[in-house]
């Protein structure tokens, strides 16, 4: 027995770790069958099919259901509201219950999106949707990953979100608020010499009479007393948290104060960052 | 370039913090791996620091001068400041060039006043971005990370490391899509590609001066797999596939040692004990005194190798015990006390089994990297050393391998969607096949299409 083998011998595990998550996750049941998933899911075909093939997050087989169903003659519109986003918005719930994980919802994200520019290129223009949002990660910082989440989180949530890339000079951003308009703009940075852009983006905005009415600042090194010491600006905590914000701005018409303010509850959960 | 195809180490119980099979000598008169424990402290400069060059050289200044006047403070033996660059930083390698020499001068102002051992590591920043024409080649940002390299190395850094960025764009995909064949496509393959490119010209700088080329770390890959994974209740990556792009990673990180980098390997490759098992050279690592930059659920477990314990980073500002410099030099500063301590009095490997007990079936990423673990994965790697692609999938397997073991010994429990990802994950990895042209091929058709910032000519492929 070598000595780690001996010590460990006389070790109860549980005394000094407990794998938590093991203990609470509950059986095991079919997506399609959570309760609050059926009140979401169509039930009439070619939908339905539709909807589960995202939220299986089956990418062919869920090309393969929109062709279908546009060659039997169904409205582009109709199978984005009532087939993709349906199946998406169940995918949604999924994550916030704890039943799904990012995978699922990148896969599921990817599936709809595919089905929704099939849709978009017979309907020859883009979709309708809640509405543009405007994505960027601060010049001179290579780190998307956090960006690349907020664009899928948004788009999963009937957002057109515009994704400027990585390493975005502060005249593209502003560029980009002029042409788009958007009603929310996100813009995230790992490094904190690279989060001093945002006051910038703010800055050069005013300059020019623009306005957002919401800028969600995130990321590695970024801190809440920092996005919050220039206006215009919220502090976002979580990838998934965007639309929900883009959500109170769109229906209650939140401002980046009330944002803030309200922040928890806008986005339904304890955050310890805003207690 | 000689490949690993044997462990230096021919017994994993002679792993243990301090000691290294090849110890490292830099100048001020610090050894690493040498039969003592180094602690380490690395502070980020501040926001608005980057307006300006007088700007940055003032923080780095400071930044020294703090943990300087603490070392010697609470008397610590030896001390190695490490100064992680900002973009800015790379970008400008004047810049680059001020901020080394000022710390390097209050370095060795304080080793000829007290005599205390101390280091400077300077790591660029990887400011490369692979869509933007020319790609991680040839470009304006790359030849700005190789100035700065050289700037560092010229004005008094005594070692350079760097945490490349190479193969990220699919990783990235993969992790986050549970696609274990994109994370072994983008760390294995273009991660061990790109680290030869960027490490063959480390080290032929630093052949040139006085300075020692360090190491990489799969900061970009694993540890994105890692902190995505987060905490026991977090739901973005199950932690087993953090784990089994862990064991890639190593695959992936001994590319620097094979082009030369000595060690001590950089801080936040928890990687390095599987590199250190393979190769023999010294490591810095991170764990509970790095929560100032992260969680991790191994914050014991890292230690029990170490020859280098880092606080990761900080932000540059004030606490209560003082500015950061200072109060995370100490935290590390007496955990490294604490273990050289255990080795002056003979009690090293019990102290190194209790910090592995400690975190060992926390988590399975923890699991993989206790020292008897990682010396088994070393094994796995070097039995297909001379091929990087196979070595990473073999580590990936073995990995593997080791969390089912502690499963089925009913020391370790996974959750469903863990249990989930790693059948999947070690199904698509025992499928896949043993021609790394074939899989190369393969991934380049899959992944070109998938992930619009893949460019495989920055690949040379």
């Amino acid at each position: 027995m070598t000595h780690i083998e001996e010590l460990e011998s006389k070790l109860d595990q549980n005394f000094v770790a407990i794998r938590y998550n093991v203990e609470i996750e509950g059986p095991a049941i079919r997506p399609e069958n959570d309760l609050d998933v059926r009140n979401i899911l169509p039930t009439e075909e070619p939908y339905k099919s539709i909807a589960l093939a995202v939220l299986y997050g089956d990418m062919d087989a869920s090309l393969s259901n929109v062709n279908d169903g546009l060659e039997a003659g169904l409205s582009p519109v109709d199978i984005i509201n009532n087939g993709l986003m349906k199946g998406m918005d169940a995918v949604s719930l999924l994550y916030t219950k704890g039943f799904y994980f990012l995978p699922d919802l990148m896969l599921s994200g990817d599936s709809m999106m595919e089905g929704v520019r099939v849709c978009e290129k017979i309907l020859g223009h883009k979709s309708e949707t809640k509405g543009t949002t405007v994505s960027f990660v601060a010049e001179g910082d290579p780190h998307d990953i956090g960006k690349n989440l907020v664009v899928m989180f948004l788009r999963a949530n009937g957002y057109d979100a515009i994704d400027l890339g990585r390493d975005v000079p502060t005249t593209e951003v502003i560029d980009a608020v002029e042409k788009y308009k958007p009603l929310f703009m996100t813009g995230t940075a790992l490094m904190t010499t690279t989060m001093t852009v945002f006051p910038k983006v703010v800055e050069e905005l005013q300059k020019k009479g623009l306005e957002v009415p919401a800028f969600g600042c995130g990321g590695g090194s970024v801190r809440k007393d920092f996005v919050e010491s220039f206006p215009m600006s919220v502090y976002g905590v979580e990838a998934y948290h965007a639309p929900k914000l883009a959500d109170s701005i769109l229906k209650d018409k939140k401002t980046w104060k009330e944002l803030r303010k309200e922040y928890s509850e806008i986005v339904g959960e304890f955050v310890s960052e805003y207690a | 370039m000689k490949r690993f195809t044997r462990m230096i180490y021919k017994n994993p119980e002679e792993l243990i913090f301090g000691h290294a099979k090849f110890p490292v000598s830099e100048r001020w008169n610090i050894q690493f791996g040498a039969g003592y424990v180094v602690p380490e402290v690395k502070v980020a400069p501040q926001e608005g620091s980057e307006a300006s060059k007088e700007k940055m050289v003032a923080e780095c200044r400071n930044i020294a001068q703090s943990a300087c006047k603490r070392a010697v403070s609470i008397g610590l033996p030896s001390f190695m400041l490490e100064q992680e660059h900002v973009f800015q930083q790379t970008n400008n390698p004047e810049w680059a060039a001020e901020c080394t020499q000022i710390q390097a001068e209050i370095l060795e102002r304080y080793y000829d006043e007290y005599g205390i051992s101390v280091a400077l590591r300077q790591t660029p920043a990887d400011i490369r971005v692979e869509e933007r024409a020319p790609g991680l080649r040839g470009s304006d940002y790359d030849n700005k990370i190789e100035e700065t390299m050289e700037a560092c190395a010229a004005n008094g850094a005594s070692d350079l490391c760097i945490e490349t960025m190479g193969g990220k764009s699919a990783s990235d995909y993969g992790i986050s899509r549970g696609d274990i064949k994109a994370v072994l496509f983008g760390i294995g393959v273009l991660g061990s590609i790109d680290m030869e490119y960027m490490w063959k010209r480390i080290v032929n700088i630093c052949r040139r001066y006085d300075c020692r080329p360090g190491g990489d770390t799969d900061c970009a890959q694993a540890n994105t797999a890692m902190f995505m994974a987060g905490g026991l209740l977090d739901k973005d990556i199950a932690h087993t596939t953090a784990a089994l792009a862990r064991a890639m990673a190593a695959a992936r990180s001994l590319v620097a040692v094979e082009c030369g980098a000595i060690g001590p390997l950089k801080d936040c490759g928890y990687e390095n004990p599987i590199v250190k098992a393979i190769s023999g050279v010294p490591i810095a690592t991170e764990g509970k005194n790095a929560v100032c930059a992260h969680s991790d659920l191994m914050g014991n477990l890292t230690a029990a190798m170490t020859d280098v314990w880092s606080n990761e980073s900080v932000y540059h500002r004030q606490e209560m015990g003082g500015t950061t410099p200072e109060v995370w030099l100490q935290a590390t500063g007496y955990e490294a006390a604490l273990m050289n301590t255990a080795i002056q009095t003979g009690t090293g490997e019990t102290l190194r089994d209790i910090y592995t007990l400690t975190d060992k079936y926390r988590d399975p990423q923890g699991l993989i990297l206790a020292y008897d673990n990682a010396y088994r994965i070393g094994e796995a790697i070097v039995n297909y050393g001379n091929d990087p692609y196979l070595r990473a999938r073999a580590a990936a397997l073995e990995a593997g391998k080791i969390i089912n073991e502690a499963v089925d010994a009913g020391k370790l429990y996974l959750t469903r969607f863990e249990r989930d990802s790693l059948d999947n994950a070690l199904k698509i990895l025992e499928e896949l096949p043993m021609d790394s042209d074939q899989f190369t091929d393969e991934c380049l058709r899959t992944y070109t299409r998938k992930v619009p910032e893949f460019d495989p000519k920055s690949y040379e492929l």
